[in-house]
């Protein structure tokens, strides 16, 4: 019966009760089917009539057949028959079923414990005991053992406490575990990925009998850990080479499981690994705690990642660290506000910044001292450290060893009193700066710097100058560490750079630059902190789990002894990932000589006992209706309630969306067409809506998508428009829908989506809003205040943030008598919809920037006060004249 | 009873009577045109005519007003009110409460409707009516209204045997018109026609029956239930014993006859999917 499906019964002594099927028959038979009942006045004159003929009805032939059908259907039914899919059992005796339950075995687990159920179901039914050996070994460390020949029940629960582990099956030890083992029934299921015992392992396994190897056709995958570049994080997955290759998604997540960042990748079909970049924002990037393979969960889907590319801390120190910290004049306080969106900053004295980990460390004016300090800095820079000093008196006075050129003595001054000159400009950025490209504002000013020495190497040391070629930043590079120097200092005494965006910018580039926390790994042991089980789940690290010395957490194979995870102690842990001391991935042979088998297969056993009972139950139902119809006990009415109770019930139909926009109060978008935006605007106008609904007396219905120019206008109070950098110059057609719904009281709130972070995500938002903004009838605008209605229609508002929070909102300047002084549009830049969107689940999906409950909170109050002010127009304005009303009238 | 249920009964009376009173009116007047009325002079109390005063006419009969109008005298002369009481019955058990088919109307409807039309045509012709068993003596054209409301009321529950007359007292020489099913056993209603022949009374017996109970029109394995406490009957193959059963009935039927005319009663027998006018012409012609 090899390859052929066989049919059997789960208990086939029940078809005995098919004997008796001819006695159902003959009772059937004899008794008369149930009388009609009648009512009838006259019945006295029936009573006592003689009857001529004796002969009773019958059962009609074809209802007797229907009811005999339903008794087969129910006996067979309960019978059991199934219908066993795939190979049947190997070999005689005893069932050895060997598991891989390495990591490669976690993506498909479910199904390879549904393909054991089933062979140990098969084994039930041939009444075989049966043996388990998981390859891997377990948890405490302990090397794959064999079990006992155990009976199918008690093999079923050692089966339910089989997990997949994080690390690879060890084969050698198995085909040990295997070696007295003769003329067994061999299940394997493998999962495919090659180890080095596999030879051995194959001999162990023909020498022990019969062997049915299955395998799953899911492609194996192990994310690798990612390699950091200053602009991205480039993730990388191993696949097998020559496999299926479907494309994969890998998921950016943060420690508190939010979805920064996702991106897709599909491996070339030769290639052994697929790299995609990761782009984020520096202050989301360091946010990062994992990267997942989004697809089954498995310790190989999984990375952890830690400082190396994550936190950038910036140490920072003065010279005189209590007028450092003086408002708009000390020497950090501009460094500290520039710095604090995307880096961790810690102060402190020099001694006590070196010996933490830093990746940055900024001297404003502070010159270095010989000895100790000179010794820390110079261990910090050849740890890969990035050095970045800013001028000033002290050290245009006392130049040290730790600058990129030499400098002159003294400095210079440009527009002074006594100077003819005037303060100069940047220069645009030479091309191979880290620099390049950022933005030279005209009005950077520097009227003091300290001068560089002329040397040849001088302009390949320059970073930044200014326009009549005096460098302004220089660079050297020392050793694997970086010195960089700004030739003015770091407040405005000397220029007015540190109050620039630019400064931000450079600062930006600066730490993105640096390597991360400069570490170079020593033998220090770091203990397990948390580690993943077989499912890429952190948890407690398991019994056998020891110590590592830190310079080998990379190389260490991983094993029941060094399970991938976090280690060290709890402010500085250190991810070991799974593919971390793994080999390559390769695919394992098959076993010489063994039947082959595909996993799914085996696992599919039919049932065909609720089918049949289904039908016998449907059979005897339709004899209830038919026997209560020749009894005259069935109305119609009856009848057809009872179809209806037969009848499964018909799907959930959609309500038809409502034809006439009129009939209730809800929001409208404006289409993109770009699939995710109008995607985002509809779960935040529904967001928003539900709040609304919730917080207010406003009842709105579900968020419209409109086509300005297709669709009518008039009736919705706000229209959200979000704005693509991209998107095309509106027709003439939109544009006088447009301008029609601004003057008839309608209220657009145009969102550029670009502010602070978002400028990462949507760039060239504000440009996309001038070219967009030319054709509208936009009245001039100013920013929105705290006293203006919009800030005060339901909660009193001093902020206005959405998904990102600092982009000033413009509203019309003048009061437009015409339109009761109501703001026909709304312009900003905070990306409102993200931060208002609700998915089905209920859960925001989109992360507010910077963070927190708060931000989200606002955001909603802001669009509840938006909503009321749409409905409501100036009625809050007038408000303001209640109480001069009210005294006029003399109350 | 209470005013206040008094009063929803009487409204719930009104919702129903409409129709039953409209229908047996509207079957009345059909008929009516056919027969003729007493409209001669005699004892009564409604203005019939003046006359011109003769000798021999007593001077109270002097209608002073109308004689002051002219030179002569004018007697006033009422109509003739021959007025005599006609009593009325029907079957009130719960075997008339039936019919075959849901387009006829049930026994007891119909016999309702022939009792309140033929009581219609008799008011309209002066005559006093009433039921046999209940409720007022009635007169004048309000008189069928209390009549339709006396029909309703429940039949009083000590009765035993509804499907006859009871023995009430009737005075002698009255009318009376009985509707029925007359399924009783003949000895029964022999002894209920002997009964009121001895009073002496003028009696009238309607039969009203469904066509299901005339033509038995079922077949098979058949239980019937009765709808008085009878026993039930199974019936293997109804139609083995339909001619029996018609037999049966036609015999009941010429027993009634033969008791009705030795009687001196009348007797007709009516089926419900027939025109209920043509019952009340017969019934009307025959009491004339």
């Amino acid at each position: 019966m090899r390859g052929v499906a066989a049919f059997g019964f789960a208990s086939p002594w029940l078809l005995l009760a098919l004997a008796g099927l001819p006695l159902l028959w003959w009772l059937l038979r004899v008794t008369p089917p149930a009388p009609r009942r009648q009512n009838f006045p006259a019945i006295r004159l029936l009573l006592g009539l003689p009857t001529k003929e004796e002969t009773s009805a019958r059962t009609p032939l074809w209802l007797l057949v229907l009811r005999l059908l339903a008794a087969v259907l129910l006996i067979i039914g309960l019978a059991g028959p199934l219908r066993e899919a795939g190979s049947a059992l190997p070999g005689q005796g005893t069932v050895l079923l060997v598991i891989d339950n390495g990591w490669a075995a976690a993506a498909d687990w479910s199904a390879r414990i549904a393909a054991a159920q089933g062979i140990l179901d098969r084994a039930a039914r041939a009444g075989r005991d049966v043996a388990l050996l998981a390859t891997a070994p377990s948890a405490d460390g302990s090397p794959p053992r064999l079990s006992p020949a155990l009976p199918v029940a008690a093999a079923r629960a050692r089966l339910a406490a089989l997990a997949p582990l994080p690390w690879p099956p060890d084969r050698d030890a198995s085909a040990r575990a295997l070696a007295a083992v003769r003329d067994a029934g061999i299940v394997y299921l493998a999962d495919g990925l090659a180890t080095g015992g596999d030879p051995a392992f194959a001999g162990a396994l023909k020498a022990a009998g019969h062997v049915l190897e299955l395998r799953a056709p899911v492609p194996l995958r192990l994310l690798l850990p990612p390699r950091a570049t200053a602009a991205a994080l480039i993730a990388r997955m191993a696949q097998i080479p020559g496999g299926a290759t479907p494309p994969a998604a890998i998921l950016a997540e943060t420690g508190d499981g939010r979805t920064l960042a996702r991106v897709e990748l599909r491996g070339a079909p030769g290639a052994a690994t697929a790299e995609r970049a990761i782009a984020l924002p520096p202050e989301l990037r360091n946010q990062l705690a994992r990267l997942v393979l989004v697809g089954p969960a498995s310790a190989g889907g999984v990375v952890l990642l830690d400082e190396r590319w994550r936190r950038r801390p910036v140490g920072l120190a003065a010279a005189d660290a209590t007028a450092a910290d003086a408002p708009l004049i000390g020497d950090l306080y501009y460094l500290r506000r520039a710095l604090a969106p995307f880096a961790e900053i810690r102060e402190g004295d020099l001694a006590r910044l070196l010996a933490s980990k830093l990746a940055v460390l900024i001297l404003a004016d502070r010159p270095l001292g010989e000895g100790v300090e000179a010794e820390g800095v110079a261990r910090f820079l050849a740890q890969g450290g990035v050095l970045v000093r800013f001028a000033g008196p002290r050290l245009a006075a006392h130049p040290d060893d730790f600058l990129p050129v030499p400098l002159l003595l003294g400095d210079r001054t440009l527009g002074g009193a006594m100077s003819w000159d005037k303060p100069a400009h940047l220069a645009p950025f030479p091309p191979d700066s880290p620099f390049a490209g950022l933005p030279t504002p005209a009005e950077v000013s520097i009227a003091r710097q300290v001068l560089a020495e002329p040397s040849a190497r001088l302009a390949s040391e320059t970073w930044a100058s200014l326009s009549d070629g005096t460098p302004l930043v220089t660079s050297a590079a020392r050793g694997p560490g970086r010195i960089v120097l700004f030739h003015v200092t770091a407040n405005d005494d000397w220029s007015n750079l540190p109050l620039s965006g630019l400064f931000v910018d450079m600062l930006r580039r600066i730490v993105q630059l640096s390597a991360g926390v400069a570490a170079t790994p020593d033998a220090t042991p770091l203990a397990p902190a948390e580690t993943l089980d077989g499912f890429g789940v952190l948890g407690p690290p398991p019994p056998a789990a020891r110590a590592l010395p830190a310079n080998a957490l990379a190389t260490t194979p991983a094993g029941p002894a060094a399970p991938p995870g976090l280690y060290g102690p709890e402010n500085a842990r250190e991810a070991r990932n799974l593919a971390d001391g793994l080999p390559p991935l390769a695919a394992s042979a098959p076993i010489a000589g063994a039947q082959q088998a595909s996993l799914a297969a085996i696992g599919r056993t039919r049932d065909f006992g609720p089918l049949l009972l289904g039908m016998a139950l449907a059979l005897l139902a339709l004899d209830l209706i038919v026997s209560l119809g020749l009894r005259g006990l069935l109305r119609p009415r009856l009848a057809g309630f009872t179809l209806l109770l037969a009848l499964p019930l018909a799907a959930h139909a959609e309500w038809p969306a409502s034809p006439n926009p009129a009939l209730e109060t809800r929001l409208a978008y404006v289409v993109t067409g770009d699939g995710t935006v109008d995607q985002v605007s509809r779960a935040g106008l529904a967001g928003l809506s539900d709040y609304v609904n919730q917080r207010t007396a406003a009842a709105l219905a579900t968020p419209a998508a409109v086509k300005p120019g297709e669709d009518d206008l008039s009736f919705y109070p706000l229209l959200y428009w979000p704005i693509l950098a991209d998107a095309p110059s509106p027709s003439p057609a939109e544009v006088n829908a447009l301008n029609d719904y601004m003057s008839h009281g309608g209220i657009i709130l145009i969102d550029t989506r670009d502010a602070a972070a978002g400028a990462d995500f949507n760039p060239g938002g504000a440009a996309a809003l001038r070219r967009l903004g030319r054709e509208l009838a936009i009245p001039p605008l100013a920013p929105l205040t705290v006293d203006h209605v919009l800030a005060r229609t339901f909660f009193l508002l001093r902020d206005f943030p959405g998904r990102y929070d600092g982009a000033s909102v413009w509203v019309q300047r003048d009061q437009d008598r015409s339109n009761d002084s109501v703001s026909p549009v709304i312009i900003g830049a905070n990306d409102w919809a993200a931060a208002w969107a609700v998915d089905d689940e209920g859960h925001h999906p989109y992360a507010v920037i910077p963070g927190g409950d708060r931000q989200r909170l606002l955001a909603y109050r802001f669009g509840v006060n938006l909503v009321m002010y749409a409905l409501t127009g100036n009625y809050k304005g007038d408000q303001v004249h209640v109480p001069a009303i009210l005294e006029r009238l003399g109350q | 009873m209470s005013a206040a249920a008094a009063t929803g009964r009487a409204e719930a009376l009104a919702a129903r009577l409409p129709p039953l009173l409209l229908a047996a009116e509207r079957v009345a007047a059909t008929v009516a045109q056919g027969v003729h009325g007493r409209r001669r002079v005699g004892q009564g109390d409604s203005f019939w005519q003046f006359r011109p005063f003769s000798e021999g006419d007593p001077r109270s009969r002097i209608d002073w007003r109308q004689s002051a109008k002219s030179h002569r005298v004018y007697v006033r002369e009422t109509e003739w009110e021959a007025a005599q009481t006609c009593f009325l019955w029907r079957d009130a058990s719960a075997s008339m409460r039936w019919h075959s088919a849901r387009n006829l109307s049930d026994k007891r409807a119909r016999a309702e409707l022939l009792l309140l039309a033929l009581a219609a045509l008799l008011l309209k012709a002066g005559e006093r009516v009433r039921l046999l068993d209940s409720g007022p003596l009635a007169g004048g054209a309000a008189g069928l209204a209390g009549l339709a409301e006396a029909l309703d009321r429940a039949p009083a529950s000590g009765s035993a045997n509804l499907a006859l007359p009871g023995d009430a007292p009737l005075p002698r020489f009255a009318r009376i018109v009985m509707f029925g099913d007359f399924l009783a056993p003949l000895d029964e209603i022999r002894t209920m026609i002997t009964r009121l022949a001895a009073i002496p009374v003028a009696g009238f017996l309607v039969q009203t029956l469904d066509p299901a109970e005339r033509a038995l029109p079922y077949d098979g394995r058949i239980r019937f239930l009765g709808l008085e406490g009878e026993p039930a009957a199974l019936i293997p193959r109804v139609e083995a014993v339909r001619e029996a059963y018609q037999h049966r009935l036609a015999a009941q039927i010429t027993g009634i006859a033969d008791l009705a005319r030795a009687a001196r009663f009348g007797f007709f027998s009516h089926t419900t999917d027939q025109p209920p006018e043509t019952a009340l012409l017969a019934l009307y012609t025959a009491l004339a």
